[in-house]
């Protein structure tokens, strides 16, 4: 039966490089440590840089009486927000405007809204004497009300964690026009709204997030067999990256370049040279100022999807003190400025049939947003959910609030790792209630196909993804878990329950449109430019094998450039939200096809016939079916010759300016392709994951361990198996950490943080992985790309968390924890009391 | 002052070669001086700029300090012995079981490597507040920040609290008061010896010390006599991670039971208190009763008696009753046949 | 070394936390020197003491032999007072000198006690003693002036007879009132810091730096009692005063001794107050 389906399914051809193991050209450096990050980089004169953070977690710096540190030998400059750009407004590339926020973040500030946000830097010889100086600074500030508890702020009479308000007010866009700026209001709820919060339910006040809807969610939940009303609240994490977002800047002839830490590469360069204020005469950021250095990152998550803002820091302290500045950042400074997932308070109201397909979802959110820019995790989660369990009616109301914490920003599955763990402990909660097996509530519930997601348009029609085989996916985790072997297994022994878990879990999985670019010179071999981030999830050079494969060229003729902008590199997609492997194998496709137009045309020219006539392969362009034909070498060489098209000095029309510029430097050094992804695309990409857990709970001490994890992926054709596998179960990690113990801690009297390093904020250590942790894909090329591949990087979070969550509610039931993470203090004391012991609602416990 | 972290202010480094010389600067330098072991406590404090000392006395340079000897059928054990070492000496591991497992499941390899068994025993506490340069009681301020109506707790005291809520980290500390260690101490009017028990003190006796060391001291060596060699040993370690964390409780148990009964025993616990507490009524309660639950469970009630849990550490009360309960009738351990 | 320990508050400002516990010795060595320097000076220059006639002696015949002067009630109130002050001061400053145990309770409960004592004496003298007795008059304000023309050689008319009290006592009462209450009232509300039966605690009842300060008058206040208690012990013990350190044991004053240094318009024998007596 399961392989009759799998005959209908889709299957990609045989390939001799994508979807095979390979040693990544970056490997050798980073095993033995000669890779250089940012911190590594050296300059002649170089000076240093260090921050001095606000004290208060909300205030105004009325005075800064710096004299005391100026007069410090060795103390060379100090930099406030008077020498920062104003945040600028953003160009699309149709040449829309979309004007900055004028509460944004400029780097610097004299009106700290967190704890641990910049106020000034002094730069110094060394980093000791910028602390001493640091230390001297007077700092006269005012303080101001703060809140760093959403929920306390929307409180009648509660603080605001801005002067303007404490929630950001989302217009909504013209049609066809970028959205105007967002406004901070000042939004208060009533005590009869509150009236729940003591029974850890969570409020329902106003919402002032634009509301969607589709179905009849009313009759949906009226014609439920099972209707489930509950909270849920998911944790702040922050990024917590390896690598620190250090960076070093120097100047040379009017250009900066800055070593820095940032997830992507190509895209990096107009992000730093707009907060620079670094423009062309059409307001769009002025690339040909710019060297982004980044050729090894140590882990971004989301949080440096085109570096961060900080970097400017050391970029106007080089211009000022005429040298080259390293600003290194601390772990502590991180934790401030690094970033981090806000947490969602979700409330559902859930229906469901007595079979488990659920009737209705009506959701309300609160989103702490944390200080700056709206966030769109709150939305997204409702568009997830609405995607992973394909509910015929939903509601989504939220509300973004803002909080004097760190700033938020997208972490892995953002906004899609909240609406999973909103629902998955409702769908587990349903399948006890319903008597129908975890698996099957889920599968019932599961996309299949070209499946709707989100609210309907403007034309009243929901968007559909390009493809969804999660049946596919639970049915093989079903069988590799072994499922109904351990869920015969008895729940308690000993001191000791277990139980078993799935989750599922969905994420926007690639986009379209950018270019690639490569040169096969006359020795033969192909030069790939790359404009991807080195982030350690091998994209920089997984999707390059596309190229080879269609080319027919052995990967070791292959040479990869990336990690410099001075390098000639095309634009290339940020590399955050899991599209580059989607968005890069056709960038790379497209770029082969012009290689093989460009091949065949010259092969034509040259041995006559036409260029269909020919083909490419085997480090050949011949006559199909045998005879006459030409290596690669000698065709780059043929190209050289005929310059124009084939050796860069004719490019083609609509790609990327970055692209065209880098083109242009590679022009006549061989056979230069390049070309933009136009190929179509039916639907939005999104990739899956089922997650498989079992636990066993300890009931004398809460504390539980990890046996068994499985995740089945459905990503498409499979690229690179190791690196799949690594992201898979790496991604899935990052969510375990949400379930077993990441998380902020806040006094909330001062406003301050107090879990600021790694054994305080508890991410997970390789002890605390799952004892066995194992991962499959589908291996079925998605439809609407050409390679059938898509991105992975976010799916597997929601999954790890919440297999494990749902374990856990098996093992003991619907009575113990109402939020992530669930450590053993929660798991004990709900034990004790019988009852959910832990505060639901107070934020950062 | 504006505050500034994680880099180290300069110090006057002193690196003796010899336990004389290192009590000699430790007696000249008195307050100013800070002892230095395998660091880890100390570059939390330095590179956060919040203990400022002038003088830095660095023992790793003292041989004469490290190192695992027999001394009348026990052992000593230099302070600055590494936990790693403690952890692979097959003396430690064959007749004080104990301390070997307690010793293994201090922090992190890594750590272990480095860390000593002098530093472990010794270290500050880790409340927080304390830890982020506030200004409480312990840091010589006028108020516990730990103990306030918002505060978050959930790592702090039960027992024995006074102002301060703060727990002694230590996972070695307990076993060695179960094997009646004693804790070698110099300086420079000559060296005393007292009982693991006697060397740390809580809030209400010194609220800014963890021990009774003072300017000048110095603990040279550990003596673990052989009354609980090879006896019945206990101990679990209850952490957030399975790795490089303190212990939110931890419990150490050695006993000697004969014909069912318990003999003899002593039990101390940690993380439940400013300083390790050892369980003397449950000794005393315990002793020639039969080892089985309902003595176990005894034991554990009695050991919660005066228990005070703040706003978020009530999990601790049944946490510490079931590991006492435990290190009498050990684990029940699940057998999961179908 | 000011003499204020200044500390960072979690949000960076500068706020005191308390005095500098070197104080304490400042005040024992003040206290100690006055001591010293009263000794010498009673020994040494101080001449006896002349008073201006009293009065007619035809009054003085209904003198007692026993003047009594101090009634159970304010006796007790004295020497529980006593009792809880040097309580208070061993519990709040052996431990600041190295001599360590475990304090606190003793001293929030010798707190109580002071207080209690301290309501009970404030009721007690304003409804059941004469309350203005303790309290300097126009002439005792006079006969200072008097004395220390007297004392410098100029001339002066002889000073009256003291009422119940000497100037010095009023003046001491008047500061220990000063210092009891400082630290009485800064000590309840401390009792919201630590643990107590009494009350929830509420270490955020006020903001950094009203506690700051009221730590600091706490301390100052109680470092200066160090010295005025110590005053006081020694005027008990001296020679001279004996007979009223008595007379807070036993109650009364031996007639001589009232009639030589006291003024029976100012203070009947009796007990009542002279001056009440004249308006009868």
């Amino acid at each position: 039966m399961a392989a009759k389906i799998d005959n209908q399914l889709p299957k990609h051809p045989p390939y001799k490089l994508i979807g095979k193991n390979y040693t990544t050209p970056d490997l050798i450096a980073k095993v033995t440590g000669r890779a250089k990050y940012a911190e590594d980089y050296r300059a002649d004169g170089m000076l240093f840089a260090k921050l001095l953070l606000s004290p208060v977690p909300h205030g105004h710096v009325r005075n800064i009486d710096a004299s005391e540190a100026l007069k410090m030998p060795g103390v060379k400059a100090i930099l406030t927000v008077d020498d920062m750009p104003k945040p600028a407004d953003a160009m699309t590339d149709l040449g829309q405007r979309i004007p900055a926020n004028p509460l944004g973040e400029r780097g610097l500030t004299n009106d700290p809204v967190y704890q641990g946000e910049p106020i000034l830097a002094v730069c110094a010889v060394d980093e000791l004497t910028a602390v001493e100086a640091i230390e001297k600074i007077k700092l006269d500030i005012e303080r101001l009300p703060h809140a760093v508890d959403p929920l306390v702020s929307l409180r009648p009479g509660g603080p605001n964690a801005r002067v303007e308000g404490n929630v950001w007010m989302r217009p909504t866009a013209a049609p066809g026009q970028p959205a105007p700026p967002p406004k901070v209001a000042e939004v208060k709820w009533t005590d009869a709204d509150f009236a729940e919060y003591k029974d850890g339910k969570l409020p329902m006040g106003k919402a002032t997030d634009p509301e969607w809807s589709y179905g009849d969610v009313e009759a949906g939940l009226k014609n439920a067999a099972l209707v489930l009303d509950e909270t849920f609240v998911t944790p702040n994490t922050s990024h917590q990256t390896l690598e620190t977002r250090t960076a070093m800047a120097y100047w040379q002839n009017g250009k900066v370049y800055v070593h820095c830490s940032t997830q992507s590469t190509a895209q990096t360069a107009p992000a730093i040279a707009r907060w620079l204020g670094l423009v062309d005469d059409k307001g769009q950021p002025d690339i040909s100022k710019v060297v982004v250095i980044s050729e090894y990152t140590g882990g971004g998550f989301g949080s440096k999807i085109t570096s961060s803002i900080a970097a400017i820091i050391p970029c106007i302290l080089s211009k000022k003190v005429g040298a080259p500045v390293m600003m290194r950042i601390s772990r502590e400074e991180e934790h401030f400025i690094g970033r981090a997932r806000p947490s969602l308070h979700g409330r559902l109201k859930v229906g469901f049939t007595k079979e488990g397909r659920i009737t209705a979802v009506d959701m309300f959110v609160v989103m702490d947003n944390g200080p700056y820019d709206p966030q769109g995790d709150a939305n997204q989660s409702g568009r997830m959910l609405s995607l992973m369990y394909q509910p015929p009616a939903m509601r989504w109301r939220g509300i973004t609030v803002l909080t004097n914490t760190p700033p938020r920003l997208s972490q892995s599955q953002p906004g899609g790792f909240q609406g999973i763990a909103l629902m998955e402990p409702i769908l587990a909660k349903a399948s006890r209630k319903l008597g129908v097996d975890q698996v099957a509530i889920h599968r019932v519930n599961a996309p299949v196909g070209k499946a709707p997601i989100g609210p309907p348009g403007p034309n009243g029609k929901r968007l559909y993804v390009t493809s969804a085989y999660v049946q596919e996916a639970l049915d093989r985790g079903i069988e590799q878990f072994q499922w109904e072997k351990r869920k015969a297994m008895p729940k308690k022994s000993g001191s000791k329950a277990r139980g078993i878990g799935v989750a599922t879990s969905c994420f926007v999985g690639g986009s379209i449109g950018f270019d690639g670019l490569c040169v096969i010179k006359p020795d033969g071999k192909v030069y790939i430019q790359s404009g991807i981030g080195n982030l350690g999830t091998a994209s920089v050079s997984d999707c390059h094998r596309v190229t080879a494969e269609m080319l027919g060229v052995p990967w070791e003729k292959c040479e990869i450039t990336w990690g410099s902008t001075a390098k000639n590199l095309p634009w290339s997609c940020p590399s955050g939200g899991s599209q580059t492997t989607h968005a890069h194998t056709r960038a790379a496709y497209a770029v082969a096809l012009d290689a093989k137009d460009k091949l065949t045309q010259i092969a034509a020219k040259d041995l006559g016939g036409k260029p269909e006539d020919y083909e490419v392969a085997n480090e050949r362009v011949f006559h199909k079916g045998g005879g006459r034909g030409m290596t690669l070498a000698q065709a780059a060489k043929r190209a050289v010759e005929l310059g124009g098209i084939y050796d860069g000095h004719e490019l083609p029309k609509g790609i990327n300016k970055m692209t065209v510029a880098s083109a242009q430097a590679l022009a006549g050094q061989g056979l230069v392709a390049v070309a933009r992804d136009t190929m179509p695309r039916d639907g939005q990409t999104h990739s899956y994951v089922a997650g498989f857990a079992e636990v066993e709970v300890d009931l004398e001490t809460g504390k539980y361990r990890i046996l068994d994890f499985l995740a089945v992926a459905d990503v498409g054709t499979i690229i690179h198996p190791r690196a799949l596998g690594g992201q898979v179960l790496g991604r899935s990690m990052l969510g375990i950490g949400h379930a077993i113990g990441q998380k902020w801690v806040y006094d909330q009297h001062y406003g301050l943080p107090l879990a600021k390093r790694f054994h305080h904020n508890k991410p997970p250590t390789i002890l605390d992985a799952p004892e066995k942790m194992e991962w499959a894909a589908l291996d079925i090329p998605d439809p609407e790309t050409p390679i059938g591949a898509r991105g992975i990087g976010e799916p597997p979070v929601g999954a790890g968390c919440m297999a494990i969550v749902n374990a856990l509610s098996d093992a003991l039931g619907d009575e113990i924890f109402r939020r992530a993470p669930v450590t053993a203090d929660v798991i004990l004391a709900s034990l004790e009391a019988g009852k959910p012991a832990t505060e639901g609602l107070t934020a950062h416990i | 002052m504006a505050i500034v972290r994680d880099i180290m202010p300069a110090f006057e480094l002193f690196q003796p070669a010899t336990t004389d010389d290192a009590v000699g600067l430790l007696a000249k330098y008195g307050r100013d001086a800070w002892v230095m072991g395998g660091g880890l406590d100390t570059f939390d404090w330095l590179k956060d700029r919040i203990k400022r000392p002038s003088v830095v006395v660095d023992l790793s340079q003292v041989n004469d300090l490290t190192g695992i000897r027999p001394m009348g059928g026990g052992l000593e054990i230099g302070a600055l012995t590494t936990l790693t070492e403690i952890v692979r000496n097959p003396v430690v591991k064959e007749k004080f079981g104990l301390l070997h497992q307690a010793a293994e499941l201090v922090a992190s390899p890594q750590i272990r490597n480095q860390g000593t068994i002098g530093g472990n025993v010794s270290q500050d506490a880790r409340c927080w507040y304390y830890r982020g340069g506030w200004k409480c009681y312990r840091a010589g301020g006028n108020i516990c920040f730990a103990d306030t109506p918002s505060a978050i707790n959930r790592e702090h005291a039960i027992l024995d609290a006074d102002r301060c809520v703060a727990v002694n980290p230590s996972d070695t500390a307990p076993a060695l008061i179960a094997l009646e260690a004693q804790m070698v101490i110099r300086n420079r009017k000559g060296e005393r010896v007292v009982e693991a028990e006697d060397y740390f003190i809580g809030p209400a006796t010194d609220i800014t010390r963890m021990t009774i060391l003072k300017p000048g001291d110095l603990l040279t060596a550990i003596r673990i006599p052989d009354k609980w060699a090879g006896a019945t040993f206990y101990f679990e370690k209850v952490r957030d991670r399975q790795v490089w964390d303190f212990p939110l409780v931890n419990v150490a148990s050695a006993a000697v039971y004969s014909g069912g009964n318990i003999e003899r025993i002593r039990i101390a616990v940690n993380g439940v208190a400013a300083h390790p507490v050892r369980l003397k009524a449950v000794e005393d309660a315990v002793r020639g009763k039969p080892r089985n639950a309902a003595t176990a469970d005894m034991a554990g009630q009695l050991a919660i008696q005066g228990a005070e849990p703040l706003r978020y550490n009530g999990y601790k009360v049944p946490l510490l009753r079931n590991l006492v309960k435990r290190s009498i009738r050990g684990v029940e351990e699940a057998t999961w046949a179908s | 070394m000011g003499i204020v320990e200044w500390a960072t508050s979690p949000w960076g400002e500068d706020v005191p936390i308390h005095i500098s516990f070197f104080l304490l010795w400042v005040s024992a060595i003040a206290g100690l020197l006055f001591l010293i320097g009263h000794a010498i000076w009673v020994k040494a220059f101080a001449k006896p003491e002349k008073f201006a006639a009293s009065g007619p002696p035809y009054r003085d015949v209904h003198i007692p032999a026993k003047v009594p002067r101090h009634s159970l009630a304010a006796r007790l109130f004295h020497w529980v007072m006593a009792a809880a002050m040097l309580a208070l001061l061993i519990t709040a400053f052996l431990p600041k000198v190295g001599v360590q145990f475990p304090w606190v309770t003793y001293h929030w409960i010798a707190g109580i006690v002071l207080t209690a004592s301290i309501l009970f004496h404030i009721i007690h003298a304003s409804f059941y003693m004469d309350f203005w007795s303790i309290w300097p008059d126009k002439i005792d304000i006079e006969d200072a002036g008097r004395r220390w023309r007297r004392a410098t050689g100029k001339d002066s008319p002889a000073p009256r007879r003291f009422a119940k009290y000497p100037l010095e006592n009023k003046m001491y009462h008047g500061v220990i009132v000063l210092a009891g209450l400082s630290v009485m009232l800064t000590g309840i509300f401390m009792m919201f810091r630590v643990r107590t039966v009494l009350f929830p605690r509420n270490p955020y009842l006020f903001g950094d730096m009203t506690w700051g300060l009221m730590y600091v008058l706490h301390g100052l206040a109680g470092v200066g009692l160090i010295a005025l208690i110590m005053v006081h012990i020694y005027f008990a013990v001296r020679p001279e005063k004996l007979v009223i350190t008595k007379s807070m044991i036993f109650g009364t004053l031996d007639r001589e001794h009232y009639l030589e240094h006291h003024d029976p318009s100012r203070w009947a024998a009796d007990g009542s107050s002279g001056r009440a007596k004249a308006a009868s």
